[in-house]
């Protein structure tokens, strides 16, 4: 197997891994599929890394495994309580948003990469700009999973998987500084901490007669 | 080590060193470091730091010294406003220590000379200031802190797409040195000015991302209400300049700040609350200082900068008298706030004030600051746009004064004045757009 193939497979796998997410219904689950997605970004990461013999994209890699794999799984999951309400998301009819989901984020994605990504230059494939699709269909995916769903665990999921998406996005296209790189990574998991201080107050989000209009 | 740069480190340090104090008397600790940041905010406009780790110009020194302000007069305020009682959502040194950090990433977000920590910095303003709005913790501000993490996250996130095109065209984020570089008009930098509108524009408060903006400003408390509207909005349309200086698309940001008004008016229009009602306001006026900053005329800027200054203030003054309107009545209902005037004369007149100042009556600073504006966009030849402005810019200025007509006059009620600092604070806040109108008056007879 070649190394346009392995980046591939990766990335494919990653968008199962985004799919995946949105086909659950079980918190835990989703909070797995997250795992995965991270786990799996990281190793993109660290094949990048020894291609390019990039430092940048070995510090990366492991940041993303130590902090989005690590620690913002442990987070969630310790954060959860044994209500039925965060355990299982009531109320969400699967089919259907899968329906809307991909008619949402095909048409997104196809409108953008084909205004401006597809004349980028990737880093990881200098003259074949498609891989640069993947980290465009997890942040869509990511953004559509905070949107068709209330549950406070699951939109925080979804809020990881598009910074995942422009994590990718950064990856395969140019690294970002590693400075900002893992600043952009500690502002996340702050964001992540203080949103679990709001699940153990509030599970779930409905319209409110005060904060209407 | 410069003393311009050494100004600016201090501006950073000091609320921090503020929450040292976090178990003995963080409050007055809080109120000492936000006078001392002041003092730095009016130094920085004379011994300026060198271009290097920061980035500060004239534009950056307006934007400072707004910061600084309504960072000292909220944590006044908060002495009285924050008590044991209320403060159920948190403990009173946490929402001081937060208050500290909030102000500390807004002034890192306007002086830093990176884009890629601009952006670090205006999410850093979301982690310090979302536990804030739950201060009082009811269902509502739950709600709230919540559409206000979620939605200004997922559109900030949005605005990193813009950060890694910018850093693709230039291979650097160096803002003074991608600004010094002159207009650049590619493609990519076309898309990345034009997603950072959308991106930050979220917390700037364009439409349609505008919808945690009503919400939080609603549900905060009242000194927390006021840095957002009065300092956290300009700061990422401080940002938002940055990135438009790169390649400004005129037209197309005339046009989301217009359509953004219209909305604004509207929703304004037909608010039952009077906090959500100045909200909109928020977003009003926010829009008029992006249509000014995107015509590019100095004429323009200027006018924006005259809008923000005297709009932190007044909207600061709006946001206090709400507070001590809502701790005398313990409603937030237009329609169940009547005849404060009396019992309530204080607060009356910062109230009426303050929504004259907003609303932009002459001879208030924001008054001088729209008409530059709107002079501004006919110069470069925005006049349908114009027209939209100046006729929903009226509808909200009715908007604003009829409702708070209703809650000052008429038949008086048994409330008063909750003490005396806070009715204090506000009046102060709400008299200081009549200084800034004074000055720009006295400023343009010495150029006539």
């Amino acid at each position: 197997m070649n190394y346009d193939s392995i980046v591939y497979l990766i990335s494919a796998s990653i968008l199962v891994s985004a799919f995946y997410i949105q086909g659950q219904r079980y918190i835990m689950s989703m909070i797995r599929g997250q795992l995965v997605q991270s786990v799996l970004i990281a190793v993109a990461s660290f094949l990048l890394a020894y291609l390019e013999s990039s430092t940048d994209l070995l510090i990366l890699g492991l940041l993303i495994l130590i902090l989005r794999g690590v620690l913002i799984t442990y987070m969630l999951e310790t954060r959860m309580p044994s209500r039925k309400s965060y355990v299982f998301e009531e109320g969400v009819n699967v089919p259907y948003l899968f329906l809307v989901d991909l008619v949402f984020i095909v048409i997104a994605v196809f409108i953008i990469y084909s205004i401006i990504f597809s004349s980028l230059v990737p880093i990881s494939q200098p003259g074949n700009s498609s891989t640069l699709l993947f980290p465009l269909l997890l942040f869509f995916q990511g953004l559509f999973l905070i949107t068709s769903r209330r549950s406070t665990f699951t939109q925080i999921v979804g809020y990881v998987e598009e910074e995942n998406g422009l994590v990718l996005l950064a990856i395969f296209l140019l690294p970002v500084p590693i400075i900002i790189e893992a600043s952009v990574f500690l502002d996340v998991l702050a964001l992540v901490v203080i949103s679990s201080v709001i699940t153990v107050e509030k599970a779930t989000h409905e319209r409110m007669e005060e904060l209407r209009g | 080590m410069t003393p311009g740069t050494l100004i600016s480190i201090l501006l950073l340090l000091v609320p921090g060193i503020a929450s040292i104090f976090y178990f003995r008397n963080i409050r007055m600790a809080t109120v000492a470091a936000a006078a001392l940041d002041e003092i730095l905010s009016v130094l920085l406009f004379w011994i300026m730091p060198p271009q290097g780790f920061f980035f500060v110009d004239r534009t950056t020194d307006v934007f400072i010294f707004m910061i600084t302000s309504i960072y000292l007069l909220s944590s006044i305020y908060s002495l009285r406003y924050i008590s044991d009682r209320n403060a159920t959502g948190l403990k009173q040194p946490t929402y001081y220590l937060l208050l500290n950090l909030f102000a500390v990433s807004m002034l890192f977000s306007a002086q830093i000379n990176n884009y890629g920590l601009m952006w670090v910095g205006i999410e850093a303003t979301t982690i310090s200031s979302a536990l804030l709005i739950m201060t009082e913790k009811s269902e509502e501000s739950l709600e709230a802190t919540w559409r206000y993490i979620i939605i200004v996250s997922a559109g900030v996130t949005f605005a990193f797409i813009s950060i890694i095109l910018i850093y693709y065209s230039f291979g650097t984020l160096t803002v003074s040195t991608i600004l010094s570089a002159g207009r650049t008009n590619t493609l990519f930098v076309r898309v990345a000015v034009s997603i950072a509108l959308i991106g930050f524009g979220t917390k700037v408060g364009v439409f349609p991302v505008h919808t945690w903006l009503p919400d939080a400003h609603s549900e905060a408390p009242s000194p927390v209400s006021a840095m957002f509207s009065g300092v956290l909005l300009p700061t990422a349309l401080y940002v938002l300049y940055r990135i438009f200086q790169i390649d400004p698309i005129t037209s197309l940001f005339i046009w989301f700040g217009t359509i953004s008004i219209v909305a604004a008016s509207l929703f304004l229009g037909y608010q039952a609350r009077y906090k959500r009602m100045f909200a909109y306001s928020t977003m009003e006026n926010m829009n008029l200082a992006l249509i000014g900053i995107a015509t590019m005329n100095p004429l323009g800027i200027v006018g924006a900068l005259y809008l923000l200054i005297s709009h932190s203030f007044s909207k600061a003054g709006a946001f206090y008298s709400s507070g001590s309107v809502l701790r005398s009545t313990g409603t937030k209902d237009v329609a169940n706030v009547k005849g404060i005037a009396k019992k309530m004369p204080i607060t009356s007149a910062a109230l009426l004030m303050s929504s004259l100042g907003v609303s932009g009556t002459p001879p208030f600073g924001t008054f001088f600051g729209e008409i530059l504006i709107l002079y501004s966009m006919v110069l470069v030849n925005a006049v349908p746009e114009f027209i939209i402005v100046v006729i929903f810019l009226v509808f909200a200025f009715v908007g604003i004064n009829l409702n708070v007509s209703r809650m000052i006059f008429g038949s008086p009620g048994d409330n008063s004045e909750p003490g005396r600092l806070m009715p204090a604070v506000s009046l102060v806040a709400s008299i200081v757009p009549l200084a800034i109108g004074a000055f720009f008056m006295v400023v343009n007879n010495a150029i006539l």
